[in-house]
């Protein structure tokens, strides 16, 4: 197999700093202790890769409390408290990268709570998204068409033999796979008569022959009696597929706005991997892209990023009930997103007022509200490393206290940036 | 006063954004002056059944393609002896009959998309032909008249998520705020320590280089959150509502816009949006709320700036991404269209019907052809009610419909 070269070539080891491992700390898992840093830092990135891309054994304190907090969601079908449970995965699993990409995938197939109205089968399909986190995405793209939530958010069972329903197909093109674009009006109505009969009985999936639309379809030139499991095959084949996927990825992990050259690589990468996942993560997460000066706080934190990033900055065992209401609050309610576009992340996570929020957020964390704060100690140095990762002129000057300085930092439009 | 005096003592000097004071609602000059006048728009997010909304009920066609959803004669209130309103639109025809609401008929543009965020953002770009969303027409709108707005906060959005698209602006910041209670910034140790801390960070804030990066981009948002937080803060408890609003979230946004319009902070524009109307199935029952929520919430914000003697100087505009197909879906729904009607209320609106109810049967892909496209449409508000240039907002010259008394 190609080895990547150009921008996706390895990233050279002698030049690994600490502050190499607290960017590559910031984006595979949500924010990063002093001493992780240091473990990173010593363990080199071959070795992290290798950790983070193969499954870990989790503690015995997430395998006491994990199931605790899923069989509460289950128990009282209250989406908060599957929201609490996701988010205690997020910070105390030994596999963050595992969430990291969960969390992208939720993004990329958003589907709300709002319309499943189901805990059970909001949770099958997250841990969809956690099975095929490193795992293939054609499988994911494959498993997201017979998903129950997912034919539930998007009308499955409208979708039939005479009264073809265009909502599925229409965003497995546009959102989950091509990109707008890359398709006509015409093929959405021909990828809808493919899914027809792809229904929900009993809450599982159930092919529902009776009303499945037996005729031929033309889709992308190719015309034959296609089905579900075709058309997704089809836009897996289309060029726009890898470059749709590529920009995902450079999006969360990498920078928020890539360019062409950026594109075509990354694409070139998925396409060579046929859409398995950990090769590629390992390729782009080691790559000189990626420690290039261009990559460095080039991302606008999203709110569970920032909150849990904060959090684990600190040392703060954080109330995961008030970082669920913050987070929702700024606009990024886990199982609830806005629309079946997801959060579109990078600006628009900002206004006047969430970074009002986001300030006040700072505030409540530093008087010890989310959680007991250990003692700031310390030089101001060692805070910056953690919370900002970068020097900012005019911080020093100001002659406060050593929270007051951190609360200062945590203003700072710097620290909106990872 | 008080507090507004000491607020412009301690953050006029330093504020970018908000350079002028703020003025008491009626010293401002008659409604003949444009730089008086407030424009407000109520999206209507997810694609409103226009059909449904402004019902053509004896029309055949309608009444055979929409067998489970058509409304008749008995159910809806007239307006023509061909078109009548949703029967929950109840408030707003009581303000069509007074003589200050206008329907814009057939409102929509060429090659229609039927992607909800593809439409939407054409709408908010006022570009259909291309995938350009680095800034909306009315950001462009702000950008062009410069000049006249500079130090002030050209529009505020109120209780979304996120900025709308189409305020999107290179020179200004718009403030969205969720909710005014929260729109403030929360500070550790006494008053002084505060307003130390305040200065702080807005000088560590600064106010951009003007540039385009990210961190930019955050510099300007911070100092635009810093300094209207303050002003927002000072003018709250000076409103009253004329009458209840009703216990909507729609309602809950238009008070308060009516809380802002009257402590006078200078914006232009005002953005809420409803949410909601992607009725794909079992449509009857979500669309009567939505419009019991638009209707309830519209007349008792009109009401409240007529009593405050501003219903003159404010006019609001609905619109949405697209209408829904004539023809019913199998599922008690209906599917993504292309033409919708809009409503402009105000009493300086030409009231009544503007434009030909789109034709039924001489459709595109099954949807309602436009007959105008609804730049002609932003041209008119720009031009004729907020008195700026449109031309560089919606990218051309639109011929523009007299929208205005």
């Amino acid at each position: 197999m190609a080895q990547p070269t150009g921008i996706l070539a390895p990233h050279h080891a002698a030049q690994w700093s600490r502050r190499d491992a607290t960017h590559f700390l910031w984006r595979t898992q949500f924010g990063a202790s002093a001493a992780e840093i240091t473990r990173v830092h010593r363990d080199g990135i071959a070795r992290t890769l290798e950790r983070l891309l193969t499954p870990q054994t989790e503690d015995d304190e997430f395998q006491t409390v994990e199931p605790i907090l899923r069989d509460t969601a289950l128990d009282t079908g209250s989406v908060a408290s599957l929201q609490t449970w996701w988010l205690h995965r997020m910070f105390y699993s030994a596999n963050p990268l595992t969430e990291r990409m969960a969390l992208l995938w939720h993004n990329h197939f958003a589907t709300s709570f709002a319309k499943v109205r189901s805990v059970p089968h909001m949770l099958a399909q997250n841990n969809a998204f956690r099975t095929e986190a490193l795992g293939s995405f054609r499988r994911l793209l494959h498993g997201m068409s017979k998903d129950v939530a997912m034919l539930i958010w998007l009308d499955g069972n409208a979708n039939r033999k005479r009264h073809a329903n265009e909502n599925f197909a229409r965003e497995v093109m546009e959102l989950f796979s091509l990109g707008e674009g890359n398709y006509t009006e015409d093929d959405i109505k021909q990828a809808a008569r493919s899914f027809t009969g792809w229904h929900v009985r009993d809450d599982e999936y159930w092919f529902n022959a009776r009303q499945h639309d037996n005729t031929d379809k033309t889709l992308f030139g190719k015309t034959a009696n296609l089905d579900g499991h075709d058309v997704i095959d089809l836009c897996l084949a289309h060029r726009a597929c890898p470059r749709f996927i590529a920009l995902k990825l450079l999006r969360e992990f990498v920078l928020e706005s890539p360019t062409e050259a950026h594109l075509s690589a990354v694409a070139a990468r998925i396409r060579e991997h046929d859409y398995a996942l950990a090769p590629v993560m390992r390729e782009l997460l080691s790559s000189k892209l990626f420690f290039s000066g261009a990559a460095r706080h080039a991302r606008i934190k999203g709110p569970v990023e920032l909150i849990l990033g904060a959090c684990r900055a600190l040392s703060v065992r954080p109330n995961l009930q008030a970082v669920n209401q913050l987070s929702g609050q700024l606009g990024q309610a886990l199982f609830e997103p806005p629309t079946v576009k997801g959060w579109e992340g990078g600006r628009l996570w900002i206004t006047s007022a969430s970074l009002l929020q986001r300030n006040n957020f700072a505030h409540r964390l530093l008087q010890g509200g989310l959680g007991k704060l250990p003692k700031p100690e310390g030089k101001p140095e060692h805070y910056r490393e953690l919370l900002l990762a970068q020097a900012v002129p005019g911080l020093d000057a100001k002659a406060v206290s050593t929270r007051q300085q951190v609360h200062l930092m945590m203003t700072l439009p710097e620290f909106q940036l990872t | 006063m008080n507090n507004r005096r000491t607020f412009l003592k301690t953050v006029g000097a330093t504020s970018v954004a908000l350079g002028t004071l703020p003025h008491p609602v009626f010293a401002r000059t008659a409604v003949n002056d444009p730089d008086g006048r407030i424009l407000v728009l109520v999206q209507l997010a997810g694609g409103n059944d226009g059909l449904n909304t402004v019902i053509p009920f004896a029309n055949d066609v309608y009444q055979k393609r929409r067998p489970s959803l058509a409304l008749g004669k008995g159910a809806t209130l007239g307006l023509t002896d061909e078109l009548a309103l949703h029967p929950q639109l109840s408030g707003l025809k009581e303000i069509y009959d007074e003589g200050a609401l206008g329907i814009v008929q057939g409102v929509g543009y060429p090659n229609p998309n039927r992607s909800h965020f593809r439409s939407m953002d054409i709408w908010h770009t006022a570009k259909p032909g291309v995938a350009d969303k680095r800034d909306g027409w009315l950001g462009r709108a702000f950008d062009a008249a410069s000049k006249k707005l500079a130090g002030q906060v050209p529009a505020i959005a109120l209780g979304t998520g996120r900025l709308p698209l189409g305020l999107v602006s290179t020179k200004f910041t718009v403030p969205t705020v969720r909710s005014l209670k929260d729109y403030q910034l929360q500070l550790a140790g006494n008053k002084a320590e505060q307003t130390t801390q305040r200065k702080q960070m807005r000088e560590l804030v600064g106010s951009g280089t003007g540039g385009n990066s990210d961190l930019d981009f955050l510099r300007r948002t911070a100092a635009t959150a810093l300094d209207t937080s303050e002003k927002i803060q000072s003018v709250l408890e000076e409103y009253q509502p004329a009458q209840p609003y009703p216990q909507n979230g729609l309602g809950q946004r238009l008070q308060n816009v009516a809380q802002l319009i009257t402590a006078d902070l200078g914006a232009r524009v005002y953005f809420v949006s409803l949410d909601g109307f992607d009725t794909h199935a079992e449509q009857a029952g979500a669309h009567n709320s939505l419009m019991t929520e638009l209707s309830t919430a519209l007349s008792a914000f009109y009401a409240d700036l007529k009593a405050h003697g501003l219903s003159k100087r404010v006019t609001t505009a609905t619109f949405s991404e697209f209408g829904r197909r004539v023809k019913e879906n199998g599922s008690l729904g209906t599917d993504h269209g292309a033409a919708g009607p809009m409503f402009l209320m105000g009493d300086s609106v030409k009231a009544g019907l503007h434009g030909a109810h789109p034709s039924l049967t001489d459709l595109d892909q099954g949807d309602l052809k436009h007959h105008t496209d609804f730049r002609s449409i932003y041209t008119a508000l720009l031009e004729d009610w907020l008195g700026w240039n449109a031309e560089a907002a919606v990218g051309g010259k639109f011929k523009k419909p007299r929208l205005f008394a």
